[in-house]
């Protein structure tokens, strides 16, 4: 961006360029993370529109099954998984690892460090992706719902996760801030555990070969914290940073935000079990789990509250800000899927809504209208901080919120109401079993259409981002938030 | 099999003692000091409490405009 690069008058001090015991700029610490964080970006978009077309195919496969039905690398099972796979580590996790830079480094206040080890990793990811999804489709997948990925896929991805977890490291001990926000608690959390998590699902699945019941613990002790200790923390760090900073005020309470933070930290990864509420398992390892899916009111309420007291007073910026209407959207939903969630971990309820399209639409819920709500909203705010240029039209913000918004709402909605009355009748003996599935048919063509919305609005984001990546935003005279920064030199610095 | 139990309950457990262990941490390092001052670290100078960093969509403007546009 030379062309609005004026030399910095005699006024700025210069920015060291190792900023040792001086706390570097801002827009210098954004500019560190450019390159690296539009990888994953762009990466997390592609994986985003292909896990649309895949979950779009099984979509329409469950009204109108003779629909590509003659590939075998079409069929229901392994598109589904496919997309599921495309969705949680092409996209949201590609995301949350964007985000996860890049606040890191705006939170220890230092210019990130070691990038070629986060560019390997974003190499390793994306080849660990794309062989895994292809291996789905080939038939080689393990049968293990969120660790289908064949065995020749995994050690790629925790490869790149491990080096990640280094990076998080050696980032977190350069930091110039003495205090840890509360978003970078999460961060930690979530750079740490999920390692973890992932390796000691596939040691014990691929390397000791557990099966049977202890099969069953392993997948949801896993599958619940891919959720809970890694997708969560990484969306609540985002929204406990952007939204004070958006509207610029601090959080209402930063105690009940520590509150927060350490009960998930404590009580998450006793969840898994309500998984296999009613299935051939141990009573009392079930029961733990309710429990503690109970005691999960408390970081959910308390993290509900307060983000409504830091914006209360301040709902008209809805109105003016593209990144806190995605953020408010999703940290809104993440109240109603976790209250949700803890309703379907009681037995009485989740006889009703196992096995039905009710989860299904709770899982949306959690992946789409809580965790991809706020990753958009983070990249609103972050893409134009690292091009230098703003986003080209508000228009098509607008376009891509509201398609995203009612898109999501809708499936949300008619999956609800599908699954419950097939909850209610298989649950009656009476009624023959195709009855039940009958009845979803109209419920599920609304789902296809909500589903086109929602397509259609990640091509949206896809386009602009890729308008962003070519520079081609606005740089008009309005005088907009980044306007602001130019007049006082600060933004213009970083530009390598 | 029950040995696979221990493994992962011991998992879970020791998942839960990082956790406890931060916590020790956090408090032992002073974090939990001085709230008011914490939930002010991400604004300074260049962006103080009290100015919005995201405003990209205009101000609706008031209808004047539309009655203008009628001669
Ligand atoms: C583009 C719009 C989308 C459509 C049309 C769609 C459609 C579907 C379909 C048909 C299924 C299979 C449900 C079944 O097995 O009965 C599914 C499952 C799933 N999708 Fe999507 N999806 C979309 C977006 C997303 C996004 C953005 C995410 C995550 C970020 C996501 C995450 C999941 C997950 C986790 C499952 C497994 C749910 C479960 O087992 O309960 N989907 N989706
Ligand atoms: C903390 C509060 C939460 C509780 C107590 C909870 C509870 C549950 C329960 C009991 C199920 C199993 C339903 C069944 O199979 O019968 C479930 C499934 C699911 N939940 Fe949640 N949930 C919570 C929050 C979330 C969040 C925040 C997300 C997303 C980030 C999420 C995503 C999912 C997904 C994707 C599934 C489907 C898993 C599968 O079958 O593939 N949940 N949840």
């Amino acid at each position: 961006m030379s062309a609005i690069a004026e030399p910095p008058s005699s006024i700025h001090a210069p920015v060291p360029d190792s900023a040792v015991g001086q706390i570097a700029s801002r827009a210098m610490i954004d500019a560190s993370t450019r390159l690296p964080v539009l990888l994953f970006f762009g990466a997390a978009l592609f994986w985003l529109l292909a896990g649309s077309l895949f979950g779009f195919v099984a979509s329409w496969k469950l009204h109108s099954p003779l629909f590509l039905a003659d590939w075998s690398w079409l069929t229901f099972g392994r598109i589904r998984s496919a997309h599921l796979n495309a969705m949680a580590y092409g996209w949201a996790s590609q995301a949350a690892i964007g985000v996860g830079i890049w606040l890191m480094a705006r939170l220890c206040r230092a210019p990130l460090k070691s990038a070629p080890v986060l560019m390997i990793a974003t190499g390793l990811w994306n080849l660990g992706v794309a062989i895994g999804i292809s291996g789905i489709l080939a038939g080689d997948s393990q049968s293990i719902e969120w660790l289908e990925f064949p065995a020749y896929a995994t050690p790629l991805l925790f490869l790149a996760y491990g080096l990640i977890a280094i990076w998080a490291v050696i980032m977190f001990a350069s930091r110039q801030v003495g205090h840890v926000y509360v978003s970078q608690w999460y961060l930690l959390a979530a750079f740490f555990w999920f390692p973890w998590l992932y390796g000691t699902a596939n040691i014990l699945i691929q390397g000791i070969g557990v099966n049977g019941v202890a099969l069953g613990a392993v997948n949801w002790w896993f599958g619940h914290n891919v959720l809970g200790l890694w997708f969560t923390p990484i969306g609540l760090a985002a929204a406990y940073y952007f939204i004070p900073k958006v509207i610029g005020r601090p959080v209402h309470s930063y105690y009940l935000s520590a509150l927060g933070f350490w009960s998930l930290a404590l009580f998450y990864s006793w969840n898994g079990m309500h998984h296999l509420i009613g299935g051939p398992f141990p009573v009392w390892l079930v029961t733990a789990s309710i429990v503690a899916s109970i005691m999960m009111t408390i970081p959910v309420v308390t993290t509900a509250i307060n983000h409504h007291m830091t914006m209360r007073g301040h709902f008209h910026m809805l109105g003016l800000s593209p990144t806190l209407r995605f953020v408010v959207f999703g940290a809104m939903s993440y109240t109603v899927v976790s209250l949700q969630g803890v309703s379907m971990a009681f037995r009485s309820w989740n006889k009703l809504t196992h096995f039905t399209h009710y989860t299904v639409a709770h899982a949306h819920l959690g992946l789409y209208a809580f965790f991809t709500m706020i990753m958009f909203g983070s990249m609103y705010y972050i893409v134009p901080r690292l091009t230098q240029c703003e986003w080209r039209s508000p228009r098509l913000i607008k376009l891509h919120f509201w398609l995203s918004a009612y898109g999501i709402i809708a499936m949300f909605g008619v999956l609800s109401i599908a699954g419950l009355a097939q909850g209610a009748w298989l649950n009656d003996p009476q009624i023959e079993f195709i009855k039940t599935v009958q009845v979803t048919i109209p419920y599920l063509m609304a789902r296809s259409l909500s589903g086109v919305a929602l397509t259609g609005a990640h091509f949206i984001f896809a386009i602009h981002f890729g308008l962003m990546l070519l520079r081609l935003g606005r740089t008009g005279p309005e005088p907009t938030y980044f306007e602001n920064k130019r007049h006082d030199g600060g933004a213009v610095e970083g530009g390598q | 099999m029950s040995a696979i139990y221990l493994l992962i309950l011991g998992s879970m457990v020791l998942l839960g003692a990082t956790a406890v262990l931060g916590l020790f941490w956090a408090a032992r390092n002073g974090q939990f000091r001085d709230m008011k001052r914490g939930a002010r670290v991400i604004f300074d100078e260049e962006e103080p409490v009290g100015m919005p960093t995201d405003v990209v969509f205009k101000k609706r403007e008031p209808r004047r405009r539309k009655a203008a546009a009628h001669p």
